[in-house]
């Protein structure tokens, strides 16, 4: 009886400390950095992964490294390569991800898309793999992927969908992931003894400065055209300057004051920018940098690349790397690419191998030498490494302030983003004042957040 | 005797048109009947597994209702009307300065053809390079002259006219080709016979030369205005729609609608409507064509 007593006692005692384990889970459970020393790398050998990616540094660098080719000949895994500009991949994976059986098995998605399929349950949760020991690469130490991009590229269901918290689950993995830095011209801050700019007040006196004395030489480069590109500049200044497109209760907070003076601050830009600057692409912002006719470029990350490659770069040896620089905050953007399995994949299993092959340590460091975006924190805070890669450091420091809810990735972001950037354009370019531009817009993104269910 | 009876005969008719007529139908009418039944339902691009949901006409009132479909219809109006006078006045002029035989003629007429054969992709890639405000030729020229740079593609009040500059570049040699070939029937005698009567060279234009070509002028106003209404890839490359919706034309509005804001629905309705606009404006020039070949 005793004997009895006690093993009651016992098994009690078990499943009250997994409750309690449990009932602490509230956030994404992560993946444990539990080491398996008998891993069969081989275990998928003979199957194919197709693999859909887009043409951008971090992927060419990945390319180029040859880490693929490793890949291969250390599982016995074919790779097939699909290979796109990134802005088509959507129509590709969506058109892919609605049939019965996919021909993708491991797909690229900007963070725009994250919340969109996952809710669509068109990828997999991830935990589900890395809970089956056979298939948990060994050394793959997840923590020390970097916290805001696993979050912004990787995690949904949470709050407000595309947010970590209660019910979130891991759907992808970072790769290509960035963040906003300052690069500036050095030689020209040097020579005219302007300070680097810490303040968004600094920008603008530095503009003013190098686009009214130093001729052929314009303020800060930077994104306006219609549409997308207008939203993101404005969602790069909108987060420093304490501006938000929704408010708490998914209302329009973008006609608020701090909007309009984000929108008033890209307008001082554009008046000491390169000419043409209020309908400039992504690729014109880089352009003029590139090109030596602006002194500062604040936007994503990934311009390490680029700006320091002589091939592309009349400015190679003449620049430095500073943080974002405050208004209200310092807070920098989240964005780029992550991994994810679509529902349909037929070799799922065998692309969770890839997935983690591409974001093991190691390999990582491969991809970074060949011109990649570093995710990992011990790459961005070994100090080996900031002679080659002084970024690094910035980017260290930046992360602290990563606005993993820098914009609001619902399903329905395509659509808003739209609206948004043409309004935000046509404040720019004097077509409608910022105020009257951005109020054109409350009904139009009030019906498409009353149809998609967040408000009433 | 059967035969050669007319219903055998029609029979014969219809086995041999009915491949034709098959054809016509299944790559033509079906998917503009679809394209009309989709237009009245929510269909997401985000949920293709799903059924569509038919909604009645609420995506035409939402159109209705929207300033930036409404100003798309106003540029797309613009554009074409634009585009299509333009190139129809200078297609012709350069016609009939080129319609003669003299040497190294045959040259010219060649080079004027070369933009209709560059892929509309190109010719929006390299207006925009041509356009760009810093590294443009257009604004290196104007800077020699002494001329401040001029935003092109990023000046609300000039994106359009830049945007229509490059398709008049592209296709008024389309007209020219047409015209020229039209010029050439006109007959050489009654040419002679006005000489002889002393009419000059506006009078034997106006009385004669452009009477021959009507026909040929109208059949290529609705040709180039049926394909300029669905102009989407040269503005896509040059401007993306902007400055705001400047340059916006249905065709971009529709692509946007498809695959930005992934509403297939609401992308058909647009479709539709730009079909009836197209309809429209395309009865119109064949009506006042066949009244005139009636008089």
């Amino acid at each position: 009886m005793n004997k009895k007593r006690t093993i009651l006692l016992g098994a009690s005692l078990l499943l009250i400390v997994s409750m309690l384990f449990a009932a602490g889970a509230g956030e994404t459970a992560k993946p444990s950095a539990q080491v398996s020393d008998q891993f069969d790398w081989k275990q998928f050998s003979g199957s194919t992964v197709v693999f859909n990616y887009p043409n951008h540094v971090h992927y060419n660098a990945m390319v180029e490294s040859g880490v693929l080719d490793e890949f291969a000949a250390k599982t016995g895994i074919k790779v097939e390569s699909d290979r796109m500009q990134y802005m088509n991949m959507h129509d590709a994976q969506i058109l892919q991800m609605s049939k019965p059986k996919g021909d993708y098995d491991l797909i690229t998605m900007v963070v725009m898309w994250k919340a969109e399929y996952a809710m669509s349950n068109l990828i997999r949760p991830l935990q589900p793999y890395f809970d089956q020991p056979r298939l948990k690469a060994p050394n793959y130490n997840f923590d020390d992927l970097v916290p805001a991009y696993v979050e912004v590229t990787g995690i949904a269901g949470g709050k407000n969908i595309y947010k970590d918290g209660p019910g979130a689950q891991l759907f992808g993995l970072p790769f290509g992931a960035e963040t906003s830095f300052l690069v500036y011209r050095k030689d020209l801050f040097d020579k005219y003894g302007i300070k680097v700019p810490t303040t968004y007040a600094e920008i603008e006196s530095a503009a003013k400065f190098f686009a009214e004395n130093v001729p052929g030489v314009y303020g800060l480069t930077m994104r306006a055209g219609s549409g997308h590109h207008a939203t993101h500049g404005w969602l790069l200044h909108a987060s420093p300057f304490g501006a938000t497109v929704f408010d708490e209760n998914w209302e329009p907070a973008f006609t608020s004051k701090e909007a309009l003076e984000t929108i008033e601050f890209m307008k001082t830009m554009i008046k000491y920018g390169p000419p043409g600057m209020e309908g400039f692409t992504q690729d014109e912002e880089f352009a003029a940098f590139l090109q030596g006719d602006a002194a500062m470029y604040l936007d994503a990350s990934v311009f390490a690349g680029p700006v320091k490659d002589p091939a592309r770069s009349k400015v190679y040896d003449k620049i430095g790397f500073a943080p974002h620089p405050k208004a209200k905050t310092s807070l920098s953007e989240t964005g780029g690419f992550g991994l994810g399995i679509p529902s349909n994949a037929q070799n799922p299993e065998a692309a969770f191998l890839l997935m983690q092959y591409l974001t093991l340590p190691e390999v990582e460091r491969k991809i970074v030498l060949a011109g990649g975006a570093p995710f990992r924190m011990s790459t961005l805070n070994d100090a080996s490494l900031y002679q080659k890669y002084p970024e690094f450091e910035v980017l260290a420091e930046q992360l602290k302030y990563a606005n993993a809810d820098w914009r609001p990735i619902i399903p329905e972001w395509g659509e808003i983003n739209n609206l948004l950037g043409i309004a935000i354009n046509q404040g720019l370019t004097g077509v409608k004042t910022p105020a009257k531009a951005m109020q054109d817009v409350v009904d139009p993104i009030r019906k498409i957040m009353i149809r998609a269910g967040y408000i009433k | 005797m059967r035969k050669n009876s007319i219903p055998g005969r029609r029979t014969n008719a219809y086995f041999f048109l009915a491949p034709a007529a098959i054809i016509l139908l299944v790559v033509m009418l079906v998917p503009i009947f679809n394209s009309m039944r989709l237009s009245f339902f929510e269909w997401s691009l985000r949920s293709m597994a799903q059924k569509p949901k038919f909604i009645g006409l609420r995506n035409y009132v939402e159109l209705f209702e929207s300033e930036n479909f409404l100003s798309s219809v106003r540029v797309t109006i613009i554009f074409s009307l634009s585009v299509v006078s333009i190139e129809l006045l200078l297609g012709t002029v350069f016609a009939l300065l080129l319609e003669g035989d003299f040497p190294g003629m045959r040259i010219f007429r060649t080079l004027y053809v070369l933009p209709i054969m560059v892929a509309p992709v190109v010719v929006g890639i390299m207006w925009r390079f041509m356009y760009h405000p810093t590294y443009g030729k257009i604004n290196f020229f104007l800077s020699k002259l002494g001329i401040a740079p001029v935003g092109w593609l990023s000046d609300p009040n000039m994106a359009l006219t830049s945007v229509i500059i490059a398709d008049v570049w592209q296709w008024f040699p389309f007209v020219f080709l047409l015209v020229l070939a039209g010029l050439q029937g006109v007959p050489k005698d009654i040419m002679e016979a006005s000489r002889v009567d002393g009419a000059n060279y506006m009078q034997s234009l106006i009385h004669i030369k452009l009477p021959y070509i009507a026909s040929v002028l109208a059949l290529t106003a609705i040709l180039r205005m049926i394909d300029s209404f669905r102009s989407l890839v040269v503005i896509y490359n040059m401007t993306g729609g902007g400055p705001g919706v400047s340059t916006e034309v249905l065709s971009l509005h529709m692509y946007k609608t498809a695959f930005t804001s992934q509403r297939l629905g609401l992308a058909s309705a647009v479709s539709v409507l730009l079909l009836m606009i197209i309809l429209f404006f395309a009865m119109f020039l064949i009506v006042r064509s066949i009244r005139k070949e009636g008089k």
